[in-house]
């Protein structure tokens, strides 16, 4: 084990921590109740209604920039902003090559930027921690944010997303040479995940020590260096990590279904819709097939199929 | 010859002054040869007494200059070296990353100088600390030995997987600038400061004046008890001058001209080593310091690609406790100094900076990094830092060649105050053998 001190990172993990947590329970305060019923009967009528692979809102035909709506607003500033990962190879990962953020959420991205602009260049990228998402939306630090997250029924009561643009399934990086064969067979070790993702509770159901950093880039680090013994995330994002280091395996079943979605503030409905209809333009005209094969090879398979809740 | 000295009987009266009675009436009641040889034993004592006072007074002196030069002074500089290089080398590591593409072979120089010049100072600063007062500076720098290989490893392993094209290197980038501003530079600080402290108390020690006062009055005191002896020697003998006191009192006079006149120059030089040298050498540190870890926020900040983020709070902390203005860091250069081009200096620098945010937080993210790495941020940095560095050149020169003359001053001197106090002790005895003699 490396004893060296890290103080540093320590402080920013537990500011990470405190500042997520604050903002929870911000939100749990904040959250809108229906003005008649009482707020704990509302939220658990709206946990039970809720299913994330069919939240979103359904477009009218191609994506469109009507007058007084976000995207004239977006289109009169210049560039839309996005919040993105910069972290994660083969998603949303700064290229070192060439000084760009590239990946498959970027390329969702893009895609939007051209919609409005006809230009998919007009796009500021700000690269943001997974802690960052919910409230970069929130407080329109960002304009839509594209970031491999889950949507999740918690998470809905906070923002809206988009319809669901991929599937992952939470699984388990560790070094080749390890024993282990799952999750469960972690127990009491300690397994590396992002400040805020769910991924930390799924590890302390485990009954492993999860152990808290800002970018998944960070626990392959700490894998390598031998200071956790495991990964345990989305395979989308295990695929990544793995194919920047050789001596690592993917282990475990599907644990669960990770839909992602692009997250959008809940003030703009008319955004979500824009957006799920250039989604519908790119599962059709093949534009997202293209990507999936640039990104994350063959074989290629069908796009999720869009499911509304209206 | 038996001639004896016929005592008066008024004398054997009460002594007026309880205290000396004893003595007196003992010396009063002695035959002159006895009173001869107690006056030169007492002569003999006291010369010995001022040999080992002044010698003493002067080997304290000399080794608490000898110290300064010898210790202090080059380890302070060692630490200040050790902390700029390693923080030069966290800088154009990260700045070397921002690019995008092949890594600049300027920037790559620039880091392999840093880290070699870091090695070189840890070593010769190691070497030097066994002779240090503080311990403490021993484990700091067994700290820097241990953890430098670890930052070049995992420089190295950062550069590796970026030349593949990973962005694992970034996050192995991440972690060197843990290691560096959580580990390396606190240590390299901790020496710093430490020795700083050293060499501010072993100047004192090299130019107090307690010591020196005392040896001064001993000598003055020795010189009035020779004036005395003699015209009682002439009293009592009938000779006008005695040779031998007289040389004893003519090489006392000359060691206690040469102490004070060399304790004096010596103590000018000191001082202005301190004021003209150090003094302004460690607010030219400070400054770098400072305007070092802020240029590595700079890079840090558009590196993380977030907007105003942490590191962009970092900067403006430094950019704080840099000033201009008094109580700041550059406050103090220009109070010591009297240069005021750090501060316009550092004022365009700031202003660079301020613009290259702007840009970033526009969408210009491509603009602020040129601005970072070759434009307006990157050349007005540039300038600040060569004057810095400069700065403390300049002062450090100035500090070792006053230090150094103020040390040489004291070459010589104990030995010298050694031998004068025994030519004393000859010439006394000379002197008092040839009337003893008499007696015989």
């Amino acid at each position: 084990v490396n004893a060296r001190p890290r103080p540093w990172r320590r402080a920013l993990v537990t500011v990470l921590a405190a500042s997520g947590l604050a903002l929870g329970t911000a939100a749990a305060v904040a959250a809108p109740g229906h003005p008649s019923a009482a707020p704990a009967q509302a939220a658990a009528a709206r946990a039970a209604a809720c299913n994330p692979e069919a939240s979103s809102l359904r477009p009218s035909g191609a994506p469109q920039v009507t007058s007084g709506s976000f995207m004239a607003k977006i289109r009169t500033r210049g560039y839309l902003i996005a919040g993105v990962d910069q972290s994660t190879y083969h998603f949303g990962f700064l290229n070192p090559l060439t000084g760009q953020i590239e990946g498959f959420d970027i390329d969702m991205i893009r895609a939007v930027a051209k919609a409005i602009f006809g230009d998919p260049s007009k796009v500021q990228f700000k690269a943001i921690s997974d802690a960052q998402r919910i409230s970069d939306i929130t407080n329109g630090t960002v304009d839509i944010v594209a970031h491999t997250m889950t949507i999740t029924c918690q998470r809905l009561q906070q923002l809206d997303f988009s319809s669901v643009y991929f599937e992952s399934h939470q699984k388990v990086l560790v070094l080749k040479n390890s024993a282990a064969t799952s999750l469960a067979s972690l127990h009491g070790q300690k397994v590396c995940a992002t400040t805020d993702s769910d991924s930390v509770t799924k590890i302390q159901q485990a009954k492993a020590v999860a152990v808290q950093v800002p970018y998944w880039t960070d626990c392959l680090v700490d894998l390598q260096q031998g200071d956790v013994a495991a990964v345990s995330t989305d395979d989308s994002i295990l695929d990544g990590l793995a194919a920047q280091d050789p001596w690592t395996k993917i282990i475990g079943g599907a644990l669960t279904n990770e839909p992602y979605g692009l997250a959008i503030s809940k003030q703009h409905p008319e955004f979500v819709r824009f957006v799920n209809a250039v989604l519908q333009q790119m599962r059709t005209d093949g534009q997202w097939k293209q990507s999936y094969q640039h990104w994350l090879g063959t074989p290629v398979p069908n796009p999720p199929q869009a499911q509304y809740a209206d | 010859m038996t001639a004896s000295v016929a005592v008066k009987p008024g004398q054997q009266a009460p002594a007026p002054i309880a205290r000396s009675a004893w003595w007196r009436s003992r010396l009063d009641g002695a035959t002159t040869p006895t009173r001869l040889g107690l006056l030169l034993a007492v002569l003999v004592l006291f010369s010995l007494a001022w040999g080992v006072l002044a010698g003493l007074t002067a080997s304290q002196h000399a080794s608490a200059a000898a110290d300064v030069v010898a210790v202090s002074e080059p380890l302070s500089l060692d630490a200040e070296q050790i902390y700029t290089s390693l923080s030069d080398a966290g800088a154009t590591a990260a700045s070397a990353f921002l690019s995008g593409g092949l890594e600049p072979t300027a920037a790559r120089q620039r880091y392999e100088a840093d880290v070699a010049q870091a090695s070189i100072k840890i070593e010769a600063a190691s070497a030097l600390a066994g002779s240090s007062a503080d311990a403490a500076i021993g484990n700091d720098l067994a700290a820097l030995s241990k953890y430098l290989p670890v930052y070049t490893g995992e420089v190295a392993t950062a550069r590796a997987d970026n030349r593949l094209g990973f962005p694992l290197g970034a996050a192995y980038l991440r972690e060197t600038s843990t290691l560096l501003s959580g580990t390396l530079l606190p240590a390299a600080s901790d020496i710093y400061t430490r020795e700083s402290a050293l060499l501010t108390s072993a100047s004192a020690q090299a130019t107090g004046l307690p010591l020196v006062v005392v040896a001064v009055l001993a000598g003055l005191g020795l010189g009035y008890v020779l004036l005395r002896s003699s015209r009682w020697l002439a009293r009592h003998t009938h000779r006008v001058v005695n040779y031998g006191l007289l040389l004893a009192a003519l090489v006392g006079l000359v060691s206690l001209v040469w102490l004070a006149g060399a304790f004096a120059l010596g103590r000018a030089d000191l001082l202005h080593a301190q004021q003209q040298g150090s003094v302004p050498a460690q607010a030219f540190a400070r400054a770098e310091v400072a305007v070092l870890q802020a240029h590595a926020y700079e890079s840090l900040t558009l590196i993380d690609n977030s907007g105003d983020d942490i590191y962009q709070k970092d900067f403006v902390a430094e950019q704080k406790l840099l000033g201009p203005g008094p109580g700041t860091l550059l406050g103090a250069v220009e109070a010591s100094t009297g240069n005021s081009d750090v501060a316009a200096q550092a004022q365009a620098w700031f202003q660079a900076h301020a613009r290259l945010r702007g840009q970033d937080n526009a969408g210009a993210h491509a603009d602020a990094v040129q601005s970072a790495q070759s434009g307006a941020a990157a050349t007005t940095f540039g300038k600040l830092s060569a004057t810095l560095t400069e700065g403390i050149g300049a002062r450090q020169d100035v500090f070792a060649s006053s230090a150094r003359s103020g040390r040489d001053t004291f070459t010589g001197l104990a030995i010298g105050m050694v031998v004068a106090a025994l030519v004393m002790v000859a010439g006394c005895a000379w002197g008092l053998s040839r009337r003893l003699a008499e007696y015989r």
